[in-house]
């Protein structure tokens, strides 16, 4: 059975239609790509998604998908893909020096600073030709209290081979350990000579070398060992955790660890690329890194509460005598360092 | 309708007694496997061997050109000849105490008449279940200065300083046999419970002592699965990498950590040639041994 209806009842209709098409409707951005980012997995990929994907690109309309792999494994790649005309990532996060030699191997395209709008925030030292630093921190002295009684203020009082085995040093920073020893025997950041010297006198009154980070942290939590060289910002972890453990910012100046970010010459998405590290030097996304991990903005607007900021930053002296990397050198010693490394130190 | 012999009206793939159709042939049966293998294996190793000829560059980090400096590199060093050296040791070491602990071990398996056997075997094969990173993990909860072992010691009095365990060449060890046991003991399983059990009754009711039917009977008869065994649980130990590298620490190398480490240093070349000598030494002597025990096993 058919009802007919009449005119006013298709009338009201319409008229309903057209009323539920006017309510305001959820915001649905329009696709704009995807953009693939090469990065260390953990926490740090989970606050690249928490701070930066999430509240600045995929709300915008971006994909963002993640490539979480060490940074050994994601060079490898770029390396492989180098002659490829389209490569699988649009950026990839990098250590300075680590930007540095996939510079130096051709593979990142030069930054345009003028299609990023907060690059006018962007400290000056952390504007790379080839790449943008995304946060950074410095290679303090460390020490536990109940095993050091006399506080180290530089690293030479670090590196003392009178601390015998109370002295700790972590096998993946062989770079940075091996400067920091050369700034504490009265060397260079090109000259790792009398680091190397002064490590073997080190190694001899029974320096403990721990293989990962979080074993070095396990060693001063059991007070198996009481001093050496760390990153602040995973000091801050470590008190955070509970760990009894007093950060000092070397006499000598705290050597420098910046984390970045590429573009791979072959990235499928360049505006992707660019849009990932403009949002990445916003000042929202750059303040939560500051909270969530304890490294320092790269950018000049964003604010740090002063306590946190006693605990993660460093003093404007303490910046001004910031000992940068010399990249060249490290890159094209690389491999004899650690060889030397492997063979002598901890043979 | 005039009714039609069976043999026309049945179906075609009914004719057991006739020849494979091409679709199963034993080449369409055996491509997808030999493609596989050759695309996903046999290709990059190619590749690989032929990257292990090339220089290192650090600024252009691999430069095409042949030559045997990385071999040279590799053999001229007394420090990658040791690491060599310490990964045949380690592996030798774990594939002997593997077959001593498993022929027991897999004996009793294979012979008990209990209907928990299918437990037992599970049982056997738990290490198996979690990863060898999650494996060690829990390795270093029981060997570290504060670890169980430790700890407990030291609570009986029987010392009073807590024992080096972690970082040395004997945790290594213990790691690898704890990894390789089940496979040891499950192929010697397989072999002993194909051997009749009327043989080892013969060789007792002859006069035989249980060594003498052991020497005589068993051990002969098995010697197919330990020769199997022995190759699994070796080319495992000698391939090792998560547990030498959680257990070992930074002082201690086996082959597995250095090949990867050069990948890490970007020296692809020299990692390649790394990589080639592990494979060679660990078929070289697998094959060697086959060969030789074969021999002995024809007499």
């Amino acid at each position: 059975m058919t009802q007919s209806k009449s005119r006013r009842e298709v009338l009201l209709g319409a008229a309903a239609l057209a009323g539920a098409a006017s309510l305001p409707r959820p915001v649905s951005a329009q696709p704009k790509g995807r953009i693939v980012v090469g990065t260390w997995g953990g926490d740090y990929a989970r606050l690249l998604n928490k701070n930066i994907e999430a509240p600045l690109l995929i709300k915008d309309g971006w994909e963002v998908v993640q490539d979480q792999a060490g940074d050994p494994e994601r060079r490898s790649k770029m390396l492989a893909e180098k002659r490829l005309p389209r490569g699988t990532s649009d950026v990839q996060g990098l250590s300075a020096l680590n930007m540095y030699q996939m510079e130096d191997a051709g593979t990142v395209l030069p930054i345009d600073y003028g299609k990023l709008k907060n690059a006018g925030n962007l400290l000056p030292t952390m504007k790379y030709p080839y790449g943008v630093g995304h946060i950074y921190s410095g290679k303090v002295g460390i020490y536990n209290p109940k095993v050091i009684t006399t506080a180290p203020v530089s690293y030479k009082d670090v590196f003392d081979p009178r601390h015998g085995n109370k002295l700790g040093i972590i096998d993946i920073q062989y770079q940075y350990t091996l400067v920091c020893a050369a700034l504490a025997a009265g060397g260079k950041v090109n000259d790792i000579e009398p680091g190397k010297k002064l490590l073997l006198e080190c190694k001899n009154a029974g320096m403990r070398i721990y293989p990962t980070n979080e074993a070095f942290a396990q060693g001063l939590k059991s007070e198996e060992f009481g001093v050496g060289v760390m990153w602040k910002a995973r000091v801050v972890q470590w008190q955070n955790a509970g760990i009894p453990v007093t950060a000092v910012a070397p006499a000598e100046g705290a050597l420098a660890y910046v984390s970045g970010f590429v573009i791979p010459k072959n990235s499928p998405n360049k505006d992707g690329a660019y849009a990932y590290l403009d949002a990445m030097l916003d000042k929202s996304a750059q303040e939560a890194f500051a909270v969530d991990m304890g490294y320092n903005p790269t950018v000049t607007n964003a604010v740090v509460a002063p306590d946190l900021n006693q605990r993660i930053g460093f003093t404007p002296d303490e910046v001004k005598k910031l000992v940068d990397l010399d990249y060249d050198h490290m890159n094209k010693n690389d491999v004899p360092f650690k060889e030397w490394w492997d063979k002598v130190l901890k043979s | 309708m005039a009714k039609q012999p069976m043999a026309a009206t049945a179906p075609a793939q009914f004719h057991s007694d006739e020849r494979p159709t091409s679709l199963l042939s034993a080449t369409t049966l055996v491509g997808p496997a030999t493609v596989f293998v050759a695309a996903g294996l046999l290709v990059p190793l190619a590749i690989l061997f032929r990257y292990s000829f090339n220089s290192f560059e650090p600024r252009r980090m691999m430069v095409e050109t042949f030559t045997l400096d990385n071999y040279v590199k590799f053999f001229a060093d007394p420090y990658y000849t040791g690491v060599l050296w310490t990964t045949l040791r380690v592996a030798a070491l774990c594939t002997v105490t593997c077959v001593i602990m498993g022929l027991p071990l897999a004996y009793v398996l294979a012979r008990t008449q209990s209907r928990f056997k299918n437990v037992l075997i599970m049982l056997v094969v738990l290490p198996l279940f979690v990863g060898n990173a999650v494996r060690a993990a829990g390795w270093m909860t029981l060997f570290g200065s504060k670890g169980f072992l430790n700890v407990t010691l030291m609570q009986f009095g029987v010392i009073t300083e807590p024992l080096q365990i972690m970082y040395t060449e004997s945790a290594v060890v213990a790691g690898i046999i704890a990894v390789n046991l089940p496979y040891m003991v499950l192929t010697l399983q397989s072999v002993i419970e194909g051997i009749n059990r009327n043989v080892e009754e013969a060789a007792f009711s002859l006069g035989a002592g249980p060594i003498t039917m052991f020497r005589r009977v068993l051990l002969p008869l098995s010697l197919p699965g330990i020769l199997a065994g022995t190759i699994l649980t070796f080319i495992l130990g000698m391939n090792a990498y998560a547990t030498p590298v959680l257990l070992g620490g930074p002082k201690f190398k086996m082959m597995g950590p250095l090949v990867y480490g050069q990948f890490q240093l970007n020296n692809w070349p020299f990692g390649a040639s790394v990589a080639f000598v592990l494979m060679a030494a660990t078929l070289g002597l697998t094959a060697t041994a086959n060969i030789l025990v074969q021999r002995r096993f024809r007499r």
